[in-house]
């Protein structure tokens, strides 16, 4: 008897999840309905801010996360990290996730691999959110095909970053040596760039510098370090110069390096300039052995591109209204040797990406330094071979 | 209950009914398979060894002989206990979360560049002892509550990993300032580099468990049969979970000298690791259903991959053609090393 009562409830119960799943995917249609109304300004009230990174182990990431939270607290709106370990279908299922809990967001994605891109992109644009990507994402699929909810795609160019590394190293050998290359991942555009920027330089302006080598590296620390052992066993002394297309993995060259005892005559270039390379740099470490970075941190590139994000968001700015170099846009980075290197360190202080936000709000997204607009409206071009 | 399951098993145990069949020459090469396994992997390493030192004259160093000992001395420490794991016809997954969870406590506790507590030697036994209970929770819940070993380890190395991340935080990557640990693994006592003779010590101690004491014998027992272990009384719940625990612990004595190695603190300083130490064990000829194979095999393998990517970079092979070139090389080489023992018993799964 009891039995069957406990089984009409749970048919009961069944019933009732039934119509509410109805319901549910009837509200999500309803949203995903057409690209117009989902594009309508929203309240800021019913806004959360969504920061998705690559990992939370890497500095960069975590400057990622800290520029979020800055940005947070300044506009008084919650915020929610998406961590995608490293794979690409963790970050689609966490932000579908979070989609799915019918929150409107203003999203900046750090994306794991480019063709990630249109999935996310079209996930957001169907829940009525606003999304900015940041340094990854295909090469022909731009925000104004797409529609207003694709608010922007923003980096840094690495063109720029691998020639200021060339000239970096080709000053510091005096135009004449040999070098040993370390790409990030082989297929990511960020390595492509930087390392078509730094060979372009080389060919260009220092015919006396050969590139003996180059060894993917996979941003991965550790691997640099045992590509740079098995480099230094291959060609000896004959490495005059190290470039790394991250500074995680130019640590782990460097280490190679002072193990071999070889650090005093050879000398390292690399992007990013994280506050353990300051560090360095401050030293002297190595008979001066950094000669170049380039400076640009996380925590301006996630404040920049969820301000963004937020500003279509608000109906502040319509981004169909926007010149292209606004929707797909590169922004400056700054070319560090350990002369200059003391304007920098003004943005490593613990209220340095409070400050950095303040700044933005009040100058908007493009105009704010070190980190103006400089560029973009269509893919890097790479210089020709 | 177990002597049902002994006799269920005897009544329809295919292998020894199969081991009667005559098969011509299989007495001949069965005599000589123990032997022939490790010769033909030694011989595809010395082919390997040639060919590359015709390609570059700087392969046959000493200097990078010290090179490629060095890079192998870590995934050796742990490639002994995975070799301990796997001839108990189970896997340990966890070494890279294992590894950076210790090697993030050890930098921590010890001189860096954050600041803290500069505990010394004490940093090393509290780091071990986390290696130590992350291994004993694997075998606990792999043998006390019999949930495969594959999922356990597997969850237990993303403990590990997220420990790691934890204990990490977000401040500035944690650099040692200890000057006389700084580079210790590659500087050279008596010609060869410190890591590699911390390896030596835990392959000679690694192949002394297995060959003269109980743990090691009961190891492979288990491997070969573990209902047959416990019919006979002999402790194979112990002797699992001690298995485990020796494992994880050299994982995390793996992962502070990789810490040492980088200089940094990171919590993926193992990445990577898992995938040459398993397929060393496999390459070395343990089998993955337990029971057969041993350490020194596994050094071969070890060292087969590691001059492998040494020699590949050395010899100058386009780096997008170095993966499909590891793998066809791999291939080959087990096809010769693995050709003796293609007798119609053993089926390939």
């Amino acid at each position: 008897m009891s039995l069957k009562r406990k089984r009409g409830t749970l048919s009961r119960l069944a019933a009732v999840a039934a119509v509410a799943a109805i319901a549910l995917v009837g509200c999500t249609s309803t949203a995903g309905g057409s690209a117009e109304s989902s594009s309508k300004p929203i309240a800021k009230e019913d806004l959360v801010l969504v920061a998705s990174v690559i990992n939370t182990t890497n500095p960069y990431f975590i400057a990622n996360i800290q520029g979020a939270e800055a940005l947070s607290e300044k506009l008084g709106i919650p915020l929610e990290i998406v961590d995608s370990q490293g794979s690409s279908q963790t970050e689609i299922s966490k932000i579908q996730a979070i989609l799915a809990q019918g929150k409107k967001v203003v999203m900046f994605v750090n994306t794991v691999a480019s063709s990630d891109t249109p999935t996310i992109v079209d996930a957001v644009q169907r829940a009525g959110g606003f999304v900015s990507i940041w340094w990854n994402k295909p090469d022909d699929y731009e925000p104004w095909n797409v529609g207003d909810n694709f608010v922007a795609f923003q980096k840094h160019p690495g063109v720029d970053s691998g020639r200021c590394n060339a000239q970096a190293i080709g000053d510091a050998l005096g135009g004449k040596g040999n070098v040993i290359m370390f790409p990030g991942v082989q297929d990511s555009t960020t390595s492509q760039t930087r390392v078509a920027g730094f060979e372009a330089e080389m060919r260009e302006n220092y015919p006396g510098i050969t590139i003996l080598e180059s060894q993917p590296s996979n941003w991965d620390p550790q691997l640099a370090n045992q590509n740079a052992k098995d480099l230094i066993a291959k060609y000896g002394t004959d490495i005059n110069g190290v470039w790394s297309a991250d500074d995680g993995m130019q640590l782990g060259a460097i280490q190679a390096f002072e193990d071999a005892g070889m650090l005093e005559k050879v000398k390292f270039a690399s992007d990013g300039l994280y506050p353990d390379t300051v560090e360095l740099m401050k030293q002297g470490y190595g008979n001066n052995a950094i000669v170049g970075e380039t400076f640009h941190r996380g925590y301006m590139a996630s404040a920049i591109g969820l301000y963004t994000a937020y500003l279509a968001a608000t109906g502040e700015i319509v981004p169909s209204e926007l010149s292209k170099d606004k929707r797909t846009s590169f922004f400056d980075i700054k070319c560090v040797t350990p002369e200059n290197l003391d304007e920098y360190l003004q943005y490593d202080g613990p209220e340095a990406a409070a400050d950095f936000v303040d700044s933005l709000v009040e100058n908007g997204p493009w105009d704010t330094e070190p980190a103006t607009l400089t560029g973009g409206g269509g893919p890097e071009v790479l210089p020709t071979p | 209950m177990v002597q049902q399951i002994s006799t269920t098993k005897s009544v329809s145990g295919p292998d020894i009914a199969a081991t009667r069949i005559p098969v011509p020459g299989a007495k001949r090469r069965g005599r000589f398979r123990g032997l022939a396994e490790p010769v033909s992997l030694l011989i595809a390493l010395v082919v390997l060894i040639i060919v590359f030192s015709l390609f570059n004259e700087r392969f046959l160093t000493w200097a990078n002989a010290q090179n490629v000992l060095n890079q192998s001395a870590i995934p050796l420490i742990i490639a002994v206990g995975a070799t301990l794991v796997i001839l108990l016809g189970s896997i340990d997954l966890s070494v890279e979360g294992v590894m950076g969870a210790t090697g993030m406590v050890w930098i921590l506790l010890s001189a860096n560049s954050r600041g803290g507590a500069d505990l010394g030697p004490w940093a090393w036994v509290i780091a071990l002892s986390v290696a130590l209970a992350l291994g004993l929770a694997n075998g606990l819940i792999f043998t006390a509550l019999k949930v495969p070993s594959f999922i356990v380890t597997l969850g237990m190395w993303y403990v590990g990993l997220g420990l790691a991340t934890i204990l990490y935080g977000t401040d500035l990557l944690p650099r040692l300032t200890d000057e006389r640990l700084t580079g210790w693994t590659s500087q050279l006592t008596l010609g060869l580099p410190n890591s590699f003779w911390v390896a030596l010590l835990v392959i000679g101690l690694g192949s002394f468990v297995v060959k003269s004491t109980r743990i090691g014998r009961v190891t492979l027992a288990i491997g070969n049969s573990e209902t047959i272990v416990r019919s006979s009384g002999l402790p194979a719940f112990r002797v699992k979970v001690t298995v485990f625990a020796i494992a994880a612990v050299l994982s995390g004595l793996g992962g502070i000298l990789a810490t040492i190695q980088l200089d940094i603190g990171s919590p993926t300083v193992g990445s990577g690791v898992l995938f040459i130490v398993i397929p060393a064990v496999v390459i070395g000829g343990t089998h993955l259903g337990g029971g057969k194979g041993g350490i020194l095999r596994t050094v071969l393998g070890v060292f087969l991959l590691t001059i492998l990517n040494n020699g590949l970079i050395l010899a100058g092979v386009e780096s997008s053609y170095q993966s499909a070139v590891t793998g066809a090389i791999l291939v080959a080489a087990i096809v010769f090393a693995a050709w003796s023992q293609r007798d119609r018993l053993r089926v390939a799964k």
